[in-house]
C-alpha cells in the first residue's frame, strides 16, 4: 500500500515522460517500423491509433463504470471525480475510435459510415457518455444526488460495452471479427509488436489525460467547499 | 495510393488535433478555477481584515 502510494505521488514525474516515449515509439513504429500490409496498403497503418483508441475507451468507461459502483456504494464525491475525469476521456477516445475507423473503411469499404452492429453500437456509446458529460457539466459538482443519479446512468450505459465486443461475434457486420484478441492472432510478428507499443502507448496518454482530468475535477468539488466557507465568513 | 496516404494522413491529423484542442479545454479549465483560487484568497484576507478591523462584539463592558 505504502508502494502504490508512493508510485501514486511520483504520477507526474512518471506519467509524461513515458508517455512522450511511447508515443513516439508509436510514431515511428506505425509509420517507419511497420510492414505495408499487401492488400490494403499504406492506409492499414491507421489500425495503430484505432484499435489502441478503441482499447483505451474500453479502459476508460471501465473506470467510469467501477468509480461509479463506488460512487453509490462509499457515497464519496472523489469516486464522482474519477468518473466524470474517466468519462470525459472516453468520449475522447470514442471519438478516435469512430473517425479514425472511418477514415480507414471508406478506401477499404468504400463507404464512411454502415449501421452495422459494432459502429452503432459504439455511436451509441459516445452518445450516451456525451450526454453524461452534458449533465455532469450543467449540474453543481458539488451535488451528491446529481452524482447518486449520473453513476446510475453510467452504470446502466457501461452495458452497452459488453454488446459492442460481442456485436461483431453476434452479427455479420462489415466491420471484421477479431484479429488480435484470441489465442491465435492473426498478425505478422512486426506489425504484432508495433500494436503492443502502440496500446501501450495510448494506454498511458489515456491514464495520464484520466488523472489530469480527475484532479481538475476534484480541485473544482474542493473550490466548491472553500468558497462556502469563506461565504460564511464573510457574514459572520 | 495517393489517396491512401490521404486518409491516413488525416487519420492522424485528427488525433493530434482533438488531442490539442483537448489540453487546451482542459488548461483554459485550470485557468479558470486558479483565478478563483485568487478571488476567494482575495476575499478572505478581506474578510480577515475586517475582523481584525471591528472591535469584539458583547466585549468587556464591566
Amino acid at each position: 500500500m505504502r508502494t502504490a502510494n508512493r508510485v501514486y505521488g511520483l504520477r507526474w514525474v512518471l506519467l509524461p515522460p513515458l508517455t512522450g516515449m511511447g508515443i513516439l515509439a508509436m510514431l515511428v513504429g506505425a509509420v517507419v517500423a511497420a510492414p505495408t500490409e499487401l492488400v490494403e496498403g499504406d492506409v492499414q497503418r491507421l489500425m495503430y491509433i484505432h484499435v489502441p483508441s478503441a482499447q483505451a475507451m474500453y479502459l476508460a468507461f471501465g473506470i467510469v463504470f467501477v468509480a461509479s459502483i463506488m460512487v453509490l456504494w462509499k457515497r464519496d464525491m472523489r469516486w464522482d471525480a474519477v468518473a466524470r475525469g474517466a468519462a470525459s476521456v472516453g468520449v475522447l477516445f470514442t471519438a478516435f475510435a469512430l473517425v479514425t475507423g472511418s477514415l480507414w473503411g471508406k478506401p477499404i469499404w468504400g463507404v464512411y459510415w454502415q449501421w452495422d452492429a459494432r459502429l452503432t453500437s459504439t455511436l451509441v456509446l459516445f452518445l450516451v457518455y456525451a450526454a453524461y458529460l452534458l449533465a455532469r457539466a450543467v449540474s453543481d459538482p458539488g451535488d451528491e444526488q446529481a452524482a447518486r443519479y449520473s453513476a446510475v446512468y453510467a452504470i446502466v450505459g457501461f452495458l452497452d460495452v459488453p454488446f459492442i465486443v460481442m456485436s461483431v461475434r453476434w452479427w455479420r457486420t462489415l466491420h471484421p471479427q477479431p484479429i488480435v484478441s484470441r489465442l491465435d492472432p492473426q498478425l505478422p510478428g512486426s506489425m504484432l509488436a508495433v500494436l503492443g507499443i502502440s496500446t501501450l502507448a495510448i494506454f498511458l496518454l489515456a491514464l495520464w489525460l484520466i488523472l489530469l482530468r480527475t484532479d481538475t475535477e476534484r480541485l473544482g468539488q474542493r473550490l466548491l467547499g472553500l468558497r462556502a466557507a469563506v461565504d460564511r465568513r464573510e457574514e459572520a | 495510393m495517393d489517396g491512401q496516404l490521404g486518409y491516413l494522413f488525416a487519420g492522424f491529423a485528427v488525433f493530434w488535433a482533438g488531442l490539442f484542442v483537448y489540453l487546451l479545454l482542459l488548461q483554459t479549465r485550470i485557468r479558470s478555477l486558479t483565478r478563483e483560487v485568487d478571488r476567494l484568497e482575495e476575499r478572505l484576507a478581506d474578510a480577515e481584515a475586517d475582523a481584525a478591523e471591528t472591535p469584539p462584539r458583547g466585549g468587556p463592558s464591566r
